[in-house]
C-alpha cells in the first residue's frame, strides 16, 4: 500500500451550467418508465368506450348521435389528460424519493431544476402522444359513423332539399379539423395541472396526498372566477379575508380559461389568437410553478 | 500525493426532530481527509453518522456547520459530482431498465453519448461480469448483481473518487469477495475509494486508512496497520516445526526475563475463506457435469 504504487486519475471534463441533454435524458427515461408501467393500456379502454358509444346510441337523429359521440369522446380525452397528468406526476417524483433512485441521479452532475424539468417534460410527452392517438381513434370513429349516416340518408330517398339539409346537419355535427384545437386545449390544461402537481410533490410526503390535493386544486381552479368574484364583492369581508382571496386568485390557476375546448366540440369556431394567448398563459403558469417547485426542491435534503 | 480527494473540516449536521426546539446532532465537528489514490474506510455502528457524512460529501445534504470538499471543490458544486461515483447500500435504480440501459442512462446524465458511451457500457459490464445479463431488467437481478451494476454505474463517467455505502451488505460471501476484489482493482487503476461500512473484517481487507466514527465524532483515525498493530506483541507462524524445535523455542522464551508466551496453537482460517474455498471447489466440479447435461 505504498504511495509509489498510486497513480491518481486525471480530472473530469467541464460540466455545463445547464444541459438540455440531461433534461432530455430524464424526460426519455420518464417516458420509458410510464410506457413500461403499461399506462398505454388505457388507450384500449378508450377505443372500447368509443365503440360502445358509437354503436349503442339512444339519440333520435344521426346529427344528435354524432354530437353525443363527439361530446363523450372529447370529454373522455379531457378527463384522461388532466387525471393522467395528476396521477403520473404524483407517482414519479415521490417514488424516486421513496425508492431513493433520486440519490443516484442527484449524485451525478445533474441540477435539481434539470431533474424537475425532465420529469415534467417526460409526462407531457406521454400525454401529448396519448392525446394524438386518442384524437386519431376518435376521428376515425366519427368519420366512419358520419359516412354511414350520410349513406343511409341518401339511400332513404325524399326531396333533394330535405336530403341536402339532413346531410348538412350531419356534416355540421360530424368531424372538423378544428377538433384538434380542442385536444390542444386539453393538452394545455393538463400541462398546467402537471406543473401544479410537481410543485405539490416537491414537499408532499406521499403520492396519495399529492393526488388528493392536486385534484382539489383542479376542482377549485374550475370554480375560480365564480368563487373569487363572489367573495371579493362581499363588503363585510375583513381585510385579511380579502388579501387571502387575492393570494388564492393568483396561486390557483384559472382552469375555466381552458374551457374553450368544450365550445369547439359543440361546434364553435376558435380564433388562432385565442390559441396563441392560451399557449402563452400556459407557458407562464409552467414557468411560475416550476420556479416555485425549484425553490422548494433545491434545498430539500434526502 | 499532496492532493486530497475528500476534505471534511469541522462538519456538524443537526436534524430537527418533531415539533419545537428538539434537535439531534448526527455529526459533531467531524474532520478527516481522504488522500487521492487511497482506499479510506469510515467505520462505525448504525446511527453513528456515517451515511449523513457521506450524503454531505455527495452534495445530497447541506452541512449545518463546517464544510466538505471533493478535490478542492465544495461538495454542493455540480463539478464535484462529476468527479464522484456513488454506490448506494441498496439498489436505488429504475427496475424497469435493463443493465445496459441503466449504464447508458447514467452515462448520458454525465454528458456521454454515441460510440464512447456504448464502448464504456460494454467495458463496465465486462468489468463487473454482467455481460450476459446486460439485456435483463434490473427487477430480475439478484442483490449481488444489483450491487455490481451499482458499482458499474458509479464508474461510468470515469470519476476520480468512488464512494461506496455498505458495499457488501446483504451480499453472499462469494459476491462479497468479488466486490472487494473490484475495490482493490479500482485502487490499482488509480481511483480513490471512500467507503462506509460496519462490516469491520471487510474494511480491514481493503482499506489503507480507517476512521472510526461513533456518535457523530471521530474516535480514532490513521493507517490501518498502525491502528490494529499491538506494539508489545510479536507473532511467528512456523511450518512443519518439530515438537523438539517448539520445545527449544519455549525454553529460550522461558529463559528471558521479560518475554512470555501468550498463545500457541494452529492458525485458523476464517469461516468466510472456508466457505469460498468449498463453494469454488463445488462450482468447478459441477461445471463439467452441467456441460455433460447440456450436451
Amino acid at each position: 500500500m505504498s504511495d509509489e504504487a498510486i497513480t491518481p486519475r486525471a480530472p473530469g471534463k467541464k460540466v455545463p451550467f445547464f444541459s438540455l441533454t440531461r433534461v432530455w435524458t430524464i424526460a426519455t427515461s420518464t417516458v420509458t418508465q410510464l410506457v413500461r408501467m403499461k399506462t398505454f393500456y388505457f388507450l384500449l379502454a378508450f377505443a372500447l368506450l368509443l365503440l360502445l358509444v358509437g354503436n349503442v346510441s339512444f339519440a333520435s337523429s344521426p346529427a344528435q348521435a354524432l354530437s353525443t359521440l363527439k361530446k363523450v369522446s372529447f370529454g373522455a380525452i379531457d378527463l384522461f389528460a388532466w387525471l393522467f397528468a395528476i396521477v403520473a406526476t404524483a407517482l414519479l417524483i415521490p417514488r424516486d424519493i421513496e425508492d431513493r433512485t433520486l440519490y443516484t441521479i442527484l449524485s451525478k452532475p445533474v441540477r435539481r431544476g434539470e431533474y424537475l424539468l425532465g420529469k415534467l417534460a417526460g409526462v407531457l410527452v406521454v400525454i401529448g402522444v396519448s392525446l394524438l392517438v386518442m384524437f386519431v381513434i376518435c376521428s376515425v370513429m366519427i368519420i366512419w359513423k358520419q359516412a354511414g349516416y350520410m349513406a343511409d340518408e341518401q339511400a332513404g330517398g325524399g326531396r333533394p332539399e330535405d336530403i341536402q339539409a339532413a346531410l348538412s346537419l350531419i356534416s355540421k355535427n360530424g368531424f372538423r379539423i378544428e377538433l384538434l384545437a380542442a385536444v390542444y386545449g386539453s393538452f394545455l390544461k393538463a400541462s398546467v395541472v402537471a406543473a401544479v402537481t410537481i410543485l405539490l410533490s416537491t414537499f408532499a410526503s406521499s403520492s396519495l396526498f399529492t393526488i388528493i390535493i392536486s385534484i382539489l386544486v383542479f376542482l377549485v381552479g374550475h370554480a375560480h372566477s365564480m368563487a373569487t368574484d363572489y367573495w371579493l364583492r362581499e363588503t363585510d369581508s375583513s381585510m385579511a379575508v380579502q388579501m387571502l382571496l387575492k393570494v388564492f386568485k393568483i396561486i390557483i390557476p384559472n382552469f375555466q380559461l381552458f374551457s374553450f375546448s368544450e365550445g369547439i366540440v359543440a361546434g364553435a369556431a376558435v380564433a388562432p389568437a385565442v390559441l396563441a394567448q392560451m399557449t402563452g398563459l400556459t407557458a407562464g403558469y409552467l414557468v411560475v410553478f416550476l420556479f416555485l417547485s425549484l425553490i422548494t426542491f433545491v434545498d430539500k435534503e434526502f | 500525493m499532496s492532493e486530497n480527494a475528500v476534505e471534511v473540516n469541522n462538519l456538524t449536521k443537526v436534524f430537527r426532530t418533531g415539533i419545537g426546539n428538539q434537535y439531534v446532532v448526527a455529526v459533531d465537528n467531524l474532520s478527516f481527509h481522504v488522500k487521492a489514490g487511497e482506499v479510506y474506510g469510515l467505520i462505525g455502528p448504525n446511527g453513528s453518522g456515517k451515511s449523513t457524512t457521506m450524503k454531505v460529501v455527495l452534495g445530497l445534504m447541506a452541512a449545518s456547520k463546517g464544510e466538505a470538499k471533493v478535490f478542492g471543490l465544495d461538495s454542493g458544486d455540480i463539478r464535484a459530482r462529476n468527479e464522484t461515483g456513488f454506490v448506494p447500500e441498496n439498489p436505488y435504480f429504475y427496475k424497469h431498465l435493463t443493465g445496459a440501459e441503466t449504464l447508458k442512462f447514467y452515462g448520458k446524465l454525465c454528458g456521454m453519448r454515441g460510440k464512447a458511451l456504448k464502448s464504456r457500457v460494454e467495458e463496465l459490464l465486462e468489468l463487473v461480469g454482467l455481460e450476459n445479463a446486460a439485456k435483463r431488467r434490473l427487477g430480475g437481478y439478484s442483490k449481488g448483481m444489483l450491487q455490481r451494476i451499482g458499482l458499474a454505474q458509479s464508474l461510468v463517467q470515469n470519476p476520480r473518487l468512488v464512494i461506496l455505502d455498505e458495499p457488501t451488505a446483504g451480499v453472499d460471501p462469494v459476491g462479497s469477495r468479488e466486490i472487494r476484489d473490484l475495490i482493490l482493482k479500482l485502487k490499482d487503476e488509480g481511483y480513490t475509494v471512500f467507503l462506509c461500512s460496519h462490516l469491520l473484517e471487510q474494511v480491514q481487507e481493503v482499506c489503507d486508512r480507517v476512521g472510526i466514527i461513533f456518535e457523530g465524532r471521530m474516535r480514532r483515525e490513521g493507517p490501518l496497520e498502525e491502528l490494529i498493530k499491538i506494539e508489545t506483541q510479536t507473532a511467528m507462524t512456523l511450518e512443519n516445526a518439530s515438537p523438539e524445535l517448539l520445545e527449544k523455542i519455549a525454553d529460550l522464551i522461558a529463559a528471558d526475563d521479560s518475554a512470555s508466551i501468550i498463545e500457541t496453537g494452529h492458525p485458523k482460517t476464517t469461516l468466510e475463506r472456508l466457505f469460498i474455498q468449498i463453494a469454488g471447489k463445488r462450482s468447478k466440479e459441477s461445471k463439467p457435469a452441467d456441460e455433460k447435461e447440456a450436451s
